[in-house]
């Protein structure tokens, strides 16, 4: 009742609604501003200034992003991103066991409907066509956006559902810093890193090292056993390290250069689904590199970039690796008042050898941005995309998206949010050259879709209530499915789903004396119905997706007072149907979180934040996929410290 | 009085021993069968990774289905992937290839007892002298060969504990007992491997044409299933001296290794033509001479599982439905005329008809 009571009220972060909603052009020019005072008052002494980079939302008029916020990001420290979006946000992500393989389905669609960026490279692995989350660990990144909708025509393949990005914020004029960040946690976690980072004003270092480990003996009920005893996880044990270095160097008052290198090794004990025996092991090992090069003139920002990502995954004794080259070139550009502009074009070298074939190819995308301004009110995207691979093109995508202020006052503020858009997947090297049973003549998937928002903000000296809500419909065909085909398994363009769904997101800040309170919720109603059998004895049609879940709430409430904040984090997920056929599906379940934050204290030279967390305290026994057993209540200390 | 105390007693003794008698024999009346042992049980697979293999039970007079029936006795799921259901010594034994066997009463599916450790790719069993003998593929190495195959022994009827692993050739599939011999039928090592059950050691490897997967009786003979791309065999071996002593060779591409008996020296088989048409069919051949009297006795794409129900003269097929949802049962006349479908579980593969 409680919830339900935060619902009616209304909640989501206050950082994030201030990224969508100061879109654009202010932004975007403040940052280049920002830049031309600290070019020209370096002799002023040492003015912190963050680092340009491109605004990952400028031309997404009518569509959601949203930023994490960095309370959520210190709580998950060391932790794999999965585990942050699943216990605080409406995403629901297919986790095969904690640290083990999460696969992100936003509004309904399958594991690689959604890209996901790295300081605006493509990462996901163009063979297997996904990320898997649980290796992406908080820490290793500053800030993480998520971009509700198609986003083909900005983003380029796989950005059906949405995207992901995960960017590096740095600083200038900040001198020397020494900063360690340690969790320990229940079941053998712990997770440590520690970064150096050096600025003035017009250089900016960081080196980052991190190690995280996890035992994951946690308890479980073992059903698959007579009498289901209680047993330790035995062979699901996480190890990862990583290395990473950032740099921004201020060549010229308006020419700047930046580049991040990130080395990631995970090395993994599969957890073996109950009644299996399996001793899997899986390394995966990234390298990502990324340089840029930005040119500002008066109202024009050259961007040229190049990089590198490299993936390498051995499953036993199977290895497969692939690799990706960059290089993309676009002219930012505010043609007049009401024109804004970004032309570009990105080109992709991608090799893979795999464990059953090798494969090269070559992929070229010309892509076209435009903003318009046409009155104070009403703000429009257009964005084309044209993205052609081994010679094939892939559909035109097209995508529209205005913004209107409804209405503006001192305390509330409606505005209205429409967008239409094509989206696209282009069938992954597995799918094309597997052997045996890769399918060359595989078209790419493709997607239009269709939304409607209304975001809502209230204010008073006290009290800051961000609302939004969103509809949506998409219609997805060509979906890639692997089918048995004789002895071997075959991917075959044969799925059309048509997916709808309500998204509603909600922040809230109350301020009283020295007393706070925040509250943020985000709701998900997702349909996606499957409009195709597979056979003539399949009983798919009509059906929702499996491992969709068609409700999923999650809601924070937090007290703070003076440094100290102690939240609540409540999350539930719906039933999800464990096949197309929708016969059998697994139970809702519903977790319960507790933290403590002390907030940034000072000792002498040393600063800190310190965070204690009880997850899951009531030990819900839970499955989020049939058979892959999570662990029960544990627990989780955070210390940073700053020198 | 003395004379009806005599008469009494010689009556009552008669008495009394008819009553032993008759309570001795109420104390056996006939036993009613158990739920689940008359009907049709169908084997689902389940699904790779998902370990969702389970048993329906489909009641061919009234129609009626009873869906996941170990786990709506035993309040939880089989959990794994369900690749063989054996039935021996008042028990049945359900064969995960997942590295497990359930073993349950036949009557009601209650769980007597499992093996739960020890096995890694369980594909059969067989219970002999008070033991289990399980073959079992083992791990895979680095190119997910089978180097390490073996029976794994255990001391129970009930399960439990694994006592010994006899080595076997690679990647055994069906056994068979003869006398005191264990025949295994090792599928990549193309070798039939003999087991003495005195002393538990593997006595003899005889290699074979194709394939083998599985042993049948027919018109009192035993035989051995195999296949290569182009020929099904079936190799007749003598029951006293345990030798191949005679090949029937089908020429039949695409076999798959399912196949039912009919009964009357007659065998169903599926086939499957894989890429690009996909098309499955049943095959019906002759096991006397190998002749294929039917090529295409019924087609389909996806056609899993085979049985065919000899009081009924019914072929059961399965469909599995590309493992995306729940598979579908196929009851064909001898004709291959389709007489009715239903829904099973997860990648229906076989039948056990009682």
């Amino acid at each position: 009742m409680v919830w339900l009571f935060y619902l009616v009220l209304g909640f989501n972060s206050l950082d994030s609604q201030a990224a969508f909603s100061e879109k654009a052009v202010s932004r975007f020019l403040a940052s280049s501003v920002l830049l031309d005072e600290q070019a020209i008052g370096d002799t002023v002494g040492l003015e912190v200034v963050e680092v340009f980079s491109p605004s990952l939302d400028k031309y997404t008029y009518g569509q959601q992003v949203k930023t994490i916020n960095q309370e959520d990001l210190r709580d998950f420290q060391g932790l794999g991103l999965s585990e942050l979006l699943q216990q605080r946000t409406g995403l629901f992500l297919r986790q095969y066991g904690p640290g083990m393989l999460a696969s992100l389905a936003i509004r309904g669609t399958s594991a690689g409907h959604n890209a996901v960026f790295w300081n605006g490279l493509p990462i996901n692995s163009p063979s297997l066509g996904q990320t898997d989350f649980s290796i992406l660990p908080v820490g290793a990144f500053d800030e993480v956006q998520l971009h509700f909708g198609s986003g083909g025509a900005l983003y380029g393949t796989d950005a059906i559902g949405g995207a992901v990005h995960l960017n590096s914020k740095l600083k200038f004029g900040r001198g020397h810093s020494l900063q360690t960040d340690s969790n320990f946690g229940s079941f053998g976690r712990w997770n440590q890193e520690l970064q150096y980072t050096f600025s003035n004003d017009k250089i900016s270092l960081r080196t980052r090292a991190y190690r995280n480990i996890a035992e994951n003996d946690f308890p479980f009920r073992n059903l698959s056993r007579p009498g289901t005893p209680l047993e330790r996880q035995e062979h699901a044990a996480f190890q990862q390290e990583g290395f990473s270095q950032d740099l921004a160097f201020q060549i010229k008052p308006n020419q700047l250069i930046s580049s991040s290198f990130w080395y990631n090794q995970t090395e993994r004990q599969i957890q073996p689904v109950m009644g299996s025996n399996t001793q899997d092991l899986q390394e995966d090992r990234n390298l990502r590199w990324v340089l840029d090069y930005f040119n500002f003139k008066e109202n024009k920002t050259w961007n040229f970039k190049t990089g590198l990502v490299k993936d390498q995954l051995n499953f036993n004794a199977s290895e497969n690796s692939t690799s990706q080259f960059f290089l993309i070139g676009d002219l930012d550009w505010s043609i007049s008042p009401v024109i804004s502009s970004k032309s570009g074009i990105r080109y992709t070298h991608v090799q893979g050898r795999l464990s059953s074939y090798a494969a090269e190819e070559n992929r070229i995308e010309l892509y076209q941005n435009t903003n318009l301004h046409l009155r104070e009110d009403l703000n429009v995207s257009i964005n084309l995309r044209q993205f052609i691979y081994d010679g094939t093109f892939a559909p035109f995508t097209p995508s529209l998206g205005a913004e209107w202020k409804i209405f503006s006052q001192s305390k509330n503020e409606l505005k209205l949010q429409v967008n239409g858009a094509r989206s696209f997947k282009i069938p992954t090297l597995n799918d094309r050259f597997w052997e045996p049973g890769g399918n060359r003549d595989l078209l790419p998937e493709s997607s239009w879709s269709a939304e409607l928002g209304f975001s809502h903000l209230f204010r008073m000296e006290n009290l800051q209530v961000n609302q939004q809500l969103t509809h949506y419909r998409m219609w997805v065909d060509n979906w890639i499915i692997w089918l048995p085909r004789g002895n071997f398994w075959s991917p075959e363009n044969i799925r059309e789903v048509h997916n709808k769904g309500l998204e509603y997101t909600l922040d809230a800040i109350y301020k009283m004396g020295s007393w706070g309170l925040e509250i943020q919720g985000n709701y998900n109603w997702v349909r996606a119905i499957n409009q195709t059998n597979t056979s003539e004895n399949d009983r798919s049609i009509g059906m929702q997706l499996p491992y969709t879940p068609i409700h999923k709430f999650q809601s924070l409430l937090g007290v703070s007072r003076g440094l100290f904040q102690s939240y609540i984090n409540y999350h539930f997920t719906g039933s999800r149907f464990v096949t197309t056929d929708n016969i059998s599906q697994l139970p809702d379940y519903a977790l319960w979180d507790w933290g403590l934050r002390m907030g940034e204290w000072e000792l002498g030279a040393i600063q800190g934040r310190l965070g204690f967390q009880i997850n899951n305290v009531f030990n819900t026994s839970y499955e989020v996929l049939r058979l892959r057993a999570m662990p029960g209540r544990n627990y989780q200390l955070n210390i940073q410290i700053r020198l | 009085m003395n004379r009806l105390k005599q008469l009494f007693g010689k009556f009552g003794m008669v008495f009394l021993l008819l009553f032993f008698i008759s309570a001795c024999m109420d104390d056996n009346p006939p036993i009613p069968l158990g739920e689940f042992e008359k009907g049709v049980l169908i084997m689902n697979e389940g699904a790779f990774g998902a370990n969702d293999g389970e048993v329906f039970h489909y009641d061919p007079s009234s129609g009626e289905i009873k869906a996941n029936i170990f786990e709506s006795k035993n309040g939880r799921p089989f959990a794994g992937l369900l690749q063989d259901m054996v039935a021996a010594e008042g028990r049945l034994y359900l064969v995960a290839n997942t590295g497990k066997v359930e073993i349950v009463d036949p009557r009601d599916f209650a769980s007597m007892g499992a093996v739960s450790s020890g096995l890694d790719i369980s594909r059969s069993i067989v219970a002999a002298n008070e033991k289990l003998y399980i073959s079992d593929w083992g791990p895979y190495d680095a190119n997910f060969n089978s180097p390490d195959s073996y029976i794994a022994v255990v001391e129970s009827l009930n399960g439990g504990e694994i006592s010994q692993k006899i080595p076997v050739s690679s990647r055994p599939e069906g056994m068979f007992m003869v006398g005191n011999q264990l025949l295994v039928a090792c599928t990549a090592g193309q070798k039939l491997d003999v087991i003495s059950l005195n002393t538990d050691e593997k006595t003899k490897s005889l290699e074979v044409a194709g394939r083998p997967t599985g042993f049948f009786e027919a018109e009192g003979r035993l035989y051995l299933f195999a296949r290569d791309g182009e020929n099904v065999f079936f190799h007749e071996i003598n029951k006293s001296s345990v030798e191949v002593i005679g090949t029937v060779t089908v020429n039949l591409p695409l076999s798959t290794s399912n196949f039912a008996l009919m009964g009357n020296g007659e065998m169903l088989i599926i086939t499957s033509t894989g890429w690009p048409d996909y098309n499955d069919a049943i095959a019906r051949v002759s096991l006397s001479n190998g002749q294929v009297l039917n090529a295409s006795v019924f087609t389909g794409s996806g056609l899993y599982g085979i049985g065919f129900h000899k009081d009924r003269g019914e072929i059961y097929v399965t469909d599995n439905n590309g493992f995306q949802g729940n598979g579908t049962v196929i009851i064909l006349n001898k004709e291959g005329q389709q007489q009715k479908t239903f829904v099973a579980g997860r990648g229906p593969s076989g039948f056990k008809f009682n």
